[in-house]
């Protein structure tokens, strides 16, 4: 290769805030291409595109219900991937808050109680908890992958739920199909916005960007957790401790997946399917890294990734073309900036330059 | 045929997509590159050996288009993580969505269309062969393929000097590069093969096992090879093996049914992830089956910072 | 999409109600009527989505210059469902078809929300406001295939690919072998769960253990060929149960009905056309401005058969022939309806036991 990478003295702050706005610029054009091989006005489209969704009140709030979850859950994650604990688990750990605090739910629901709400809150998160504490401790205790146990737990969660919405949750007056009755008013959240269907839950989200702020930035466990991450060695030789650095990672992540669950019930679906996480546990992987594992970048991730949803389905109403294409650009995006990253910390050099530098040295 | 073979047969099918995919990420993942990406790579294999097939009639062709298609974002993937040192969680599943949701959009136009191939033509034209032709009917050219590449790779992997540098590379990079062994172009060569695996196994279940394109048809058999190649603790036997159980007990939930066993069926779902759980932490725990087991810098590609 | 600010949505919702209270018709008569139509997967050529798709294509053939038909496909996650209906209801769509049971609960939530237009939700449960319902008596259709079945069945075990443990399939896969039972008392019924709707790989492995198990006729849900392909490569012959694969499988299909929703659409758009539109809850089978209509049969049914067929279905439309009317007994003996009594609609509607002959469970 007539190339090679250097190694950057120091991190380009340059690059760094360029490049997603690089990755955001070339993956419309990749849009405009799309749309052009489709027979579409290339500009015209993306900007219908992209403002359509949100061109009304009720788009608004349906891009924030859409961007809570991913955001709330991916700055969870996020601190986890900073001390490089690799929670791939997401899914499993969305499903376990849905079904802590869905059994708190179905049963009392319809008590009117003020308590039921935050009571669901608090199992959603120990529901998360606890599985994303699994993979922590096999990885403390017997040095197990912890992406690849995640990764597998994510299945036994969705089977359990499977189980449980066929059998002892279904709903006896929905005809035997496969979901549990709808959840009563006391195990649902308020609406936030007349005339939207977001819910004040959607200020978890929000709030979890402030809580992971302070901590990385503030805090010394924060900045144990990083210290992990640039070098696992330095790390244990300043005497921060491995084992509380993986449980706290996966825990931050299995606690912000499992609130997002109990979101999920209480709000726009307020039912439980089996279906109740269309992905979310793996799209806020992405959303993590879109916002280069900050918390305030996560936001904005989350926010783009959300009107990227909403952008997929518009396009079979505005453009004609397969709610698809939202996903093709959602990977197109990843994969630009994920290829920028790598101008952070290396610069391009020709290999014909480098060879001399070595000649001469 | 005798029921049991009947059922030992179909458990084969259903194994052998899973076969294919977890051989390839078995010698990506010995050559120290984990990629996540496999689901999204059988998709893209799966939808574009259909519309060859649908559109040529042959059986080959698509083949070919399906292995090209998965290798090429295999490679796609390679580039991100071997040469921009992109991190491979992320780029593994940046690979899983897009394969996915391209081939959801390409694939749109022939959703639910059936192939309706004749015997010889699903069998690639081998079933009219003179003496073996016969052998084809039963067991597809396809699966007969997949024994020759199990038995290629453990070859490889155990006899062959080739093999031996593939596993240097995975043990440690390092010392690999210090011995002269070109590391990016073997990283990059076993994520091809990967893809191309990845590939074929998607083609198989579109063409062969359904002869149907719908969305959602490969349903998570790519994560479950992601699995099998851990459960298989990275050996070509094990994987064959794990394969055929995986993919029987799709097969065995059914009889349970038909036979009036009382085991709800989603236990019987959720055993082969438990059962990779537990084989993995049995062998990560001592030092020395994990060294004889995970690749080692398979490890250590993910430490690297998003 | 213009901005609508609160007072004037209150103030388009206060008119709209009174207008379309007053019985004055939502669409004036020189303007188009603007459908909506949401389907769940994607349409192809077979299938639930098929027939979905028929009926506003007749729609369109019918009234070619007064109505406008938007279609979405592939809406699959239950969160969106809501919000496109009601996107599609503000852009002007004045009456909305809902194509699938899961979307009934959404629509159920919206339909009163939006009363400047109505809905419509196939496969749905019950009407209400401001939405109507309608479904197809699938028993009539699976009762005749029935017949066939237990004639040419030659192990007297037939098999049933079983989507949802739900009333609409448990009450088809009952009809089916009491059809069956009607002209060969002797043949039994093994039934599968796969859980899906639609999947391939687990519906040909289901045909395969049903088959391995005796099965020699094959009826499920079928939404792709796969079914019928997998009996035909056993050697078994298949029902065309919603929907007619005999240019797949050629004679080896015994008999099929498919699904024609075409009745509801075109009646739901006349009355909102004439402003008379009321929720209705529609279920129909065979017969005029039915849903059901029988399709192919094989060649290799014997005229003596096919002469039962029509005789029994001339029966049915008729009224004189009830596919549950007694004695019926359940899986475990018990009478379930007694001789000179037939099922009422709600306790078909509800239907979660199996008749006598069905070995498998419903799980629970």
């Amino acid at each position: 290769m007539p190339f090679r990478f250097e190694a950057r003295p120091a991190p380009s702050r340059k690059v760094f805030w360029l490049s997603p706005l690089f990755a955001v610029a070339l993956s419309s054009l990749v849009a405009m291409a799309i749309f052009a091989l489709s027979g579409l006005a290339p500009v015209a489209s993306l900007i219908l595109f992209v403002t359509d969704p949100v061109s009304s009140l009720y788009g608004v709030g349906e891009l924030l219900i859409k961007a809570a979850p991913l955001v709330l859950i991916a700055v969870g994650l996020a601190i986890g991937f900073r001390a490089n604990v690799w929670n791939i688990g997401g899914e499993g750990q969305i499903i376990m808050g849905v079904i802590f605090s869905g059994a708190l739910a179905l049963h009392f629901g319809d008590s009117g109680s003020w308590l039921v709400l935050p009571g669901m809150v608090l199992l959603g998160i120990l529901g998360g908890c606890l599985w994303a504490a699994i993979p922590a401790l096999l990885r403390i205790h017997f040095r197990a992958n912890e992406i690849l146990t995640s990764l597998m737990l994510n299945y036994v969660a969705h089977f359990g739920l499977i189980f449980l919405v066929h059998g002892p949750w279904r709903d006896p007056a929905g005809f035997n199909f496969p979901q549990s009755k709808p959840l009563g008013e006391a195990a649902l959240f308020p609406i936030l916005i007349e005339g939207t269907r977001a819910n004040i839950s959607i200020l978890f989200a929000p709030l979890a960007v402030v809580l992971a702020w302070l901590l990385l930035k503030r805090s010394f466990l924060g900045f144990q957790l990083q210290a992990r991450g640039v070098s696992q060695n330095a790390a244990q030789y300043a005497g921060f401790r491995a084992d509380r650095a993986i449980l706290v990672g996966m825990l931050c992540g299995g606690a912000a997946a499992g609130l997002a669950g109990v979101a999920e019930i209480g709000g726009p679906l307020g039912q439980i399917y089996p279906t109740v996480t269309p992905g979310y546990g793996y799209a806020a992987i992405i959303v993590a890294f879109l916002g280069r594992l900050h918390p305030v970048g996560i936001l904005f991730a989350g926010l783009l990734m959300a009107l990227l949803y909403l952008s997929g389905d518009t396009a079979q109403m505005s453009l004609g073309l397969p709610p698809a294409i939202a996903g093709v650009i959602q990977a197109t995006l990843l994969f630009f900036l994920l290829s920028t990253e790598v101008l952070v910390n290396y610069r391009i050099r020709r290999a014909r330059e480098l060879s001399a530098a070595r000649a001469m040295a | 045929m005798s029921e049991t073979l009947a059922i030992v047969l179909a458990a084969v099918v259903a194994g052998t997509p899973l076969l294919y995919a977890a051989l390839g990420e078995l010698i990506t993942e010995r050559a120290g590159i984990l990629n996540l990406g496999v689901e999204g790579m059988m998709v893209i294999g799966a939808i574009a050996g259909f519309a060859a097939v649908y559109y040529s009639g042959n059986l080959w062709l698509g083949v070919l288009a399906a292995g090209a298609s998965g290798g090429l974002l295999a490679l796609a993937f390679g580039v991100l993580a071997i040469s921009l040192r992109v991190n491979h969680v992320a780029a593994g599943l940046a690979l899983t969505i897009f394969g996915i949701s391209l081939g959801s959009y390409v694939g749109k136009p022939l959703v639910g269309q059936s192939l309706s191939l004749s015997e010889v033509q699903l069998s690639g034209g081998l079933t009219s062969l003179p003496l073996i032709g016969p052998l084809f009917r039963e067991v597809h050219p396809l699966i007969w393929l997949s024994w020759l590449v199990f038995a290629g790779i453990w070859f490889f992997l155990a006899r062959s000097r080739a093999g031996l540098v593939l596993r240097s590379v995975g043990e440690s990079t390092a010392s690999a590069d210090a011995l002269g062994y070109p590391v990016m172009r073997i990283q990059y060569l076993a994520t091809v093969f990967g893809g191309v695996m990845a590939g074929v196994a998607g083609v198989f279940i579109s063409v062969v096992y359904t002869s149907i394109w719908t969305e959602g048809i490969v349903a998570g058999r790519g994560w479950i090879a992601v699995a099998l190649v851990i459960f298989a603790t990275w050996r070509p036997g094990r994987c064959l093996v794990g394969a055929y159980l995986f993919g029987g007990m799709t097969m065995a939930e059914l009889l349970g049914q038909v036979i009036g066993l009382g085991v709800p069926t989603e236990l019987l779902s959720a055993t082969p992830y438990l059962a990779t759980v537990i084989v993995l932490v049995l062998i990560s725990r001592k030092d020395s089956t994990m060294r004889l087991s995970v690749p080692a810098s398979l490890g250590k590609s993910l430490d690297i910072k998003g | 999409m213009t901005d609508i600010t609160r007072r004037r949505l209150l103030g388009g919702i206060a008119a709209t109600s009174l207008w379309s209270g007053l019985g004055f018709p939502l669409v004036r008569a020189d303007e188009t009527l603007k459908v909506g139509v949401i389907h769940m997967g994607a349409i192809s050529n077979t299938g639930w989505e098929y027939y979905q798709a028929e009926a506003w294509r007749a729609l369109q053939a019918k009234y070619p210059n007064k109505v406008e038909v938007t279609v979405l496909e592939n809406v699959t996650d239950i969160q969106s469902v809501e919000r496109q209906f009601r996107q599609l209801a503000i852009q002007g769509h004045k009456l909305l078809f809902g194509t699938t049971f899961s979307q009934y609960a959404s629509l159920k939530k919206l339909a009163p929300q939006l009363p400047q237009a109505h809905f419509e939700c196939c496969a749905g449960i019950e009407a209400g406001k401001n939405l109507g319902v309608f479904e197809a008596r699938h028993y009539e259709g699976t009762y005749l295939t029935g017949i066939a079945a237990g004639r040419m069945s030659k192990s007297n075990v037939l098999g049933w690919v079983g989507a949802f443990p739900v009333p609409q399939v448990i009450y088809s896969l009952n009809a089916f072998l009491l059809g069956a039972r009607s002209v060969n008392p002797d043949v039994e019924l093994k039934v599968v769960w796969v859980n899906a709707w639609v999947d391939p790989a687990k519906e040909r492995d289901a045909v395969s253990a049903l088959v391995s198990q005796g099965a020699d006729v094959i009826s499920g849900s079928p939404n792709t060929p796969v079914q019928s392909e997998a009996a035909r490569a056993e050697g078994v012959w298949s029902i065309g149960s919603t929907g007619d694969f005999s240019e797949y499988v050629g004679e080896t299909q015994l008999a099929s009905f498919e699904l024609d929703w075409s009745p509801a659409h075109i009646e739901a758009t006349q009355a909102v056309m004439e402003g008379n539109w009321e929720p209705t809850g529609r279920w129909r089978g065979l017969g005029e401005g039915g849903f059901i209509r029988m399709s192919t049969r094989s060649p290799a049914l014997p005229a003596s058969v096919a002469e039962e067929l029509d005789a029994a279905q001339a029966a049915i439309v008729a009224g004189d022939l009830k596919p549950f009317a007694g004695p019926i007994k359940d899986q475990s003996g018990e009478l379930k309806v007694a001789e000179g009594e037939e099922l009422s609609d709600s306790e078909i509607n509800s239907m979660t036991w199996l008749v006598e002959g069905v070995q498998g469970r419903v799980p629970s």
